[in-house]
């Protein structure tokens, strides 16, 4: 049968953030997929060398709209690292209230779009709906609905006021009720197991191999998770569980995550409560010279973050690497032998954040971009071609 | 037709009766939580003009531009509304009890012309070297230092006579009384080098003999 090539992108037909997705499909299936980045080169490792220690949260706050916690909470890590600090009490409850606040928020956005680009627009209404009521509760305890500059090198920029918190449990409580209703109307669909079931399975094998982090790889059965694996923040001090399912497709994926919101609450509700007492700043000291690694479970997975510093200002390099970074290569895996009609959501269901993953661009010397892999095999097979010639063979 | 389960059947009357979620922003007026980071802005009487902002801003949103030809020389603090991302740092350093610029509750920010509206600005009296007319600071900051560092600032002329300035028991017939006294570049407002290279190199006057 011929082969087709579709192509989605560059803009992804579910976020739109540029992304160039090329399909082979022969009749209604993928045979094919291959995937191309680096249409947006920001420069954000690059500028955070030319601000100081405590201006970088500002800039890496702006690598993602959505994980706008994740990238600083990694890079304070990282600086901490170097500096081999300890941070106040308080500061990590606080750091865990926000990182959880915003891993609910991000989940919501992605049941949301889901739903949406499923074609269910109640449950995509109904979830954003509830998604405001956490992003009031982030401008309570922040001041902003995103973009949340709690977060700086050895504490937290703003204390939650005591006479806050009864008013934001409160509004944490109304949304457990709401989203158990939303929880069990989606998880009893009949429409969404028989379409979401069976499809973009990524086998437990294959999430090892390609190294998927977060919802992506717990859906697939690889209990994986920074918080637990090596608790920072709070997250060691409050109960909460891991949440892994086995069968690895979309419908797993969305169950992870749903349950993870649940997880989430309790978290920040506990943090909430047991607050500790004492102050929220360890007034680093200057930044000692050498490097320091941080890592931060964002909602999508493994935020990692690496600084190194020659006892100046400002860090000496900075390397940024998220969590779709990995999760994407993972389509190989799922997206092959899909029907073309799934694809878009099988895709969509590692939660790409191409805006994290898209700040490098391989460059020659003279400025123009470097193959990609589809052009490094035909290279290679060209070449295996010239030298059966030569060889005399064909 | 299926029936709709009745959990869901109970939000949609719910929602019925509730009315919509959204506002209806530009007929009602939002006002955000107490906790909202706005707009930052300068209080004139607070801020001593002493650039700690200008110098942490992130986004490098806050300028200043000195004006040292007027009659009475002027530092214009600059903030650029459109450039700001409302952190909160200049607040957070702010050398003044965190009172000489404070972030707002205001959100609305909309302009239509770039170049005359994206900005806010306050002015600061300066005060100038009188040897070779060089910034020395602003008139407050000086007073600041001085107030900070208490009797200390008796040893520096510029500090303590920026101050008593202030409260009258200095004035200009006095000073020049002085000058013609003793030592008169003694008693001199002066930048810093100036004073350094005036104190190594310069002189006794003749009448201090």
């Amino acid at each position: 049968m011929a082969k087709t090539i579709i192509p989605i992108g560059p803009f992804h037909p579910l976020q739109e953030e540029p992304e160039y997705f090329s399909l082979t499909v022969e009749g209604e299936t993928v045979v094919d997929v291959d995937v191309e980045l680096g249409y947006n080169h920001r420069g954000i490792e690059k500028l955070s060398e030319s601000k100081t220690y405590d201006q970088v949260p500002f800039v890496v706050e702006r690598i993602c709209g959505i994980c706008s916690t994740s990238h600083p909470y990694a890079y304070v890590k990282a600086v901490e690292d170097i500096s081999g600090c300890t941070i106040p009490e308080r500061a990590e409850y606080i750091r865990t209230i926000i990182a959880e606040g915003e891993r609910i928020h991000s989940h919501l956005l992605w049941l949301g779009l889901a739903g949406h680009f499923l074609g269910y627009n109640t449950v995509y209404m109904w979830v954003w709906k509830l998604r405001e009521e956490i992003l009031d509760v982030m401008e309570i305890l922040s001041g902003n609905r995103n973009n949340y500059a709690m977060f700086k090198p050895g504490g937290v920029r703003r204390d939650i006021r005591e006479e806050d918190i009864p008013f934001v449990i409160k509004k944490i409580d109304s949304i457990v009720k709401t989203l158990d209703m939303l929880k069990k109307a989606i998880l009893d669909d009949p429409v969404l197991h028989a379409r979401l079931k069976g499809i973009g399975i990524l086998k437990r094998e294959d999430a090892i191999d390609y190294s998927a982090l977060g919802p992506t790889s717990r859906a697939s059965g690889v209990a994986k998770d920074v918080r637990k694996d090596a608790p920072y923040g709070a997250y060691d001090k409050v109960e909460w569980k891991m949440i892994v399912t086995e069968k690895g497709d979309v419908f797993d994926k969305v169950v992870v995550r749903v349950l993870e919101v649940f997880e989430s609450i309790s978290i920040m509700k506990s943090c909430l409560l047991s607050l500790p007492k004492g102050p929220i700043d360890a007034n680093l000291a200057d930044i000692v010279p050498g490097e320091g690694i941080g890592v931060h479970e964002a909602p999508r997975g493994e935020t990692f973050h690496y600084v190194r510093s020659d006892g100046s200002n400002r860090p000496t390099r900075h390397k940024v690497r998220a969590p779709t970074f990995m999760n994407l290569p993972t389509c190989k895996s799922t997206v092959i032998g899909a029907a073309i009609a799934d694809a878009a959501i099988i895709l969509a269901s590692i939660d790409p954040c191409y805006c994290c993953t898209e700040r490098l661009a391989v460059c020659r010397i003279d400025g123009k971009r470097m193959m990609n892999g589809g052009e490094l095999i035909r290279l290679s097979v060209e070449k295996t071609e010239k030298l059966k010639k030569e060889m005399g063979r064909r | 037709m299926k029936l709709p389960k009745i959990r869901e059947l109970i939000e949609a009357i719910k929602a019925l009766f509730t009315g919509p979620y959204t506002s209806k922003f530009p007929g009602k007026p939002h006002v955000p939580h107490k906790n909202f980071r706005g707009q930052p802005k300068y209080d004139s009487s607070k801020c001593v003009g002493c650039l700690a902002c200008e110098e942490i801003c992130p986004a490098g949103a806050i300028s200043h531009r000195d004006e040292v030809t007027l009659p009475v020389p002027r530092r214009i603090m600059i903030h650029y509304t459109d450039t700001c991302i409302f952190c909160g740092s200049c607040e957070a350093y702010c050398i003044a009890n965190n009172e000489g610029i404070k972030l707002s509750q205001d959100w609305e920010l909309s302009f239509f012309d770039r170049k005359k509206e994206s900005y806010e600005t306050i002015e600061k009296e300066l005060v100038l070297c009188e040897i070779c007319g060089k910034v020395i600071g602003c008139k407050d900051h000086l007073i600041w230092i001085a107030e900070r560092i208490g009797e200390l600032a008796f040893s520096n002329p510029t500090l303590y006579q920026t101050r008593l300035k202030r409260f009258g028991l200095v004035d200009e017939n006095l000073i020049s009384a002085a000058r013609d006294k003793s030592r008169a570049d003694r008693f001199k407002i002066l930048c810093a080098p100036c004073r350094r290279a005036m104190t190594k190199e310069s002189e006794p006057d003749s009448e201090m003999v």
